[in-house]
């Protein structure tokens, strides 16, 4: 008797969990038929929506109804992503998406050339998850321009003075080849010095400081004969650094553009999701209400 | 048995007789040539202008029997075609003809040039045949020229090393610009009046023209280098169209795109010109930006704009 009560009781109890779940399923399924993006990101993650949208202060129990999509995440991605890319071009005209798999998609920094890979952009949770390393080169940027510089300023002087060194270098041979023969003559005098037992330790010393600047000559003369190859590695490496610069820079200027600094930018960015779904609220006339 | 070719068999009046035809023979010649000088220099009628240049082109004014100590050369009949085929289209005035006082060879200037350069017909020797117009001081061959196979050639290299290196700091671009045009309507009026094969190169103002660059094979490094001089010049080199290239926009709706021409297989990197109109060629554009201009030259071992394999080496 007992039993049989626990056994109605247990499949009532199912049948509501599982009314549940096809409420959750028809509910997006309507406002999928309805367009209405909205309501597809308030079924997606409840607590985030009240807390970020509604604004409401209660804990929303965690439902876990959400998981039921799971595995259909790119497809509600692919589909979601139209309106969405739509609205990201008004206020992020910088920002080029491509779709590389259903549903995924890399985001590029502007239509120069050689831009760069962004990052990715996270549709289901309206998010920017951006290459770390690459905008911490743009957030380093924005901090050097108070001081006049660029990324790869000081990077590139360094560069430079290296191959300003080694042009000297080359330029410098004949007086070196001067050197050289004078230091070759004194070391041919040495050498004829009678050396009194009380004078070797002096000779000794001259000598051994002629061939001391001899050696340091020819490491010079080696440098030299290098230094053409060297030089254009260094052509190549400035090239590459001011490429970044330049790239750099035009990110900086379409930033400044769209949101006057760096600091708006990533506040934006933060309100993403609330601003969205605030700007999908004004034109949902096809909303589905729901009871909860 | 007499043997017209063989005088030992004639008898003497026979021979008598041989000379004379011979003579009669060199003389209708000269006859004949006369009669080309006259159409060639007094013809208004564009045909037989070029009908006495191409006859003249390779005629033989010599015989065994009849030579002509005053002669000019091949290539001066040719200098003396393009003159009255500018004249024909009441461009006259834009070369000037000039001939020593004591030799039969001719020497021309553009007009606006003036002595920056003095211009001649080269007659190509080997059996191709056909002329190359030089600059005399410089060596630099400009165009080639068949009026047999009615080809016309523009060779990118000589008008680089000429117009937009050599004369780059004594001449004014503007000057330049009307001095290229002369040699342009010459080749213009052969193509558009004859049905001259032509190949205008880096003066091509056509949209579709895609100027082939000397290292097919592009190394990326020279695109990079033409965005960072673009970006100091406010200029911005943006992914080509195709996303196989790169583009540029310069001013009033001219765009320069650089690109690999072949999706597949071996790469064939290209340049293109667009412009409303399809009146600025690549050759425009050099002379009007510097920074494209410094690049360009910059990079000439592997940019340089390919010129027709068969006539230019």
């Amino acid at each position: 008797m007992e039993n049989q009560e626990q056994q109605a009781n247990a499949a009532d109890a199912l049948t509501q969990v599982i009314a549940g779940k096809l409420d959750y399923l028809s509910t997006m399924q309507a406002a999928v038929q309805h367009g209405d993006d909205r309501k597809i990101y308030e079924l997606l993650d409840q607590v985030r929506y009240y807390q970020e949208v509604k604004k409401t202060r209660a804990n929303r129990s965690v439902n876990h109804l959400a998981e039921l999509v799971d595995n259909i995440h790119p497809q509600i991605s692919h589909y979601l992503s139209d309106n969405l890319i739509d609205y990201l071009g008004h206020i992020y005209p910088f920002f080029y998406y491509e779709e590389f798999t259903t549903g995924m998609f890399h985001i590029y920094f502007g239509n120069w050339w050689d831009r760069r890979l962004f990052g990715d952009l996270d549709v289901i949770n309206v998010r920017f998850e951006f290459d770390k390393t690459e905008y911490q080169k743009l957030r380093d940027s924005f901090g050097l321009e108070g001081q006049g510089q660029r990324l790869n300023t000081s990077k590139i002087e360094a560069v430079s003075a290296e191959s300003e060194k080694l042009q000297e270098l080359v330029d410098a041979q004949a007086t070196r080849d001067n050197e050289k023969t004078k230091l070759r003559d004194q070391l041919k005098e040495n050498s004829g010095k009678s050396s009194m037992p009380w004078e070797s330790g002096k000779v000794k010393g001259e000598r051994q400081e002629i061939i001391d600047q001899l050696t340091k000559l020819a490491d010079e003369d080696e440098k030299a004969l290098n230094a053409h190859k060297q030089i254009k590695e260094n052509d190549d490496k400035i090239l590459v650094l001011s490429k970044e610069d330049t790239i750099l820079n035009y990110e900086k200027q379409s930033i400044r553009d769209a949101f006057d600094d760096f600091e708006h930018f990533e506040a934006h960015n933060a309100s993403l999701y609330a601003d969205y779904l605030n700007s999908l609220l004004g034109k949902s006339e096809g909303e589905v209400t729901v009871d909860d | 048995m007499i043997n017209e070719n063989d005088p030992s068999t004639l008898t003497t009046s026979g021979r008598l007789l041989n000379y004379n035809e011979a003579i009669k023979d060199g003389l209708q010649t000269g006859l004949t040539f006369t009669k080309l000088m006259d159409q060639l220099i007094r013809t208004t009628d564009a045909d037989e202008l070029v009908s006495a240049a191409t006859q003249l082109a390779d005629f033989q004014l010599d015989s065994d029997y009849v030579t002509f100590p005053h002669q000019y050369s091949n290539a001066d009949y040719y200098l003396l075609f393009m003159s009255r085929m500018l004249e024909l289209h009441d461009q006259g005035s834009q070369v000037i003809l000039q001939s020593r006082d004591h030799r039969e060879e001719l020497t021309q200037q553009l007009t606006t040039l003036g002595d920056r350069g003095t211009f001649s017909f080269r007659v190509e020797s080997s059996e191709n045949g056909g002329v190359f117009y030089r600059e005399r001081a410089t060596g630099q061959s400009l165009f080639y020229l068949n009026l047999e196979r009615k080809m016309f050639r523009f060779n990118s290299h000589a008008l680089t090393q000429l117009f937009i290196i050599d004369l780059h700091e004594t001449v004014p671009a503007e000057t330049v610009k009307t001095s290229v045009q002369v040699l342009l309507d010459f080749a213009r009026y052969l193509k558009e009046d004859y049905g001259y094969s032509v190949d205008f190169n880096i003066l091509d103002a056509a949209n579709r023209q895609n100027y082939s660059v000397r290292a097919a094979d592009l190394p990326a490094g020279i695109v990079d280098r033409l965005f960072v001089t673009a970006a100091k010049n406010d200029y911005m080199l943006t992914n080509g169209v195709n996303g196989n290239g790169a583009e540029i926009a310069l001013d009033n709706n001219v765009v320069v795109d650089i690109f690999n021409n072949q999706l597949e297989g071996q790469p064939e990197w290209v340049l293109t010109v667009h412009d409303d109109d399809q009146k600025i060629s690549w050759f425009d554009v050099l002379l009007k930006y510097p920074f494209m201009r410094d690049w360009y030259l910059e990079n000439l071992t592997d940019l340089e704009i390919k010129s027709d394999p068969l006539v230019f080496e």
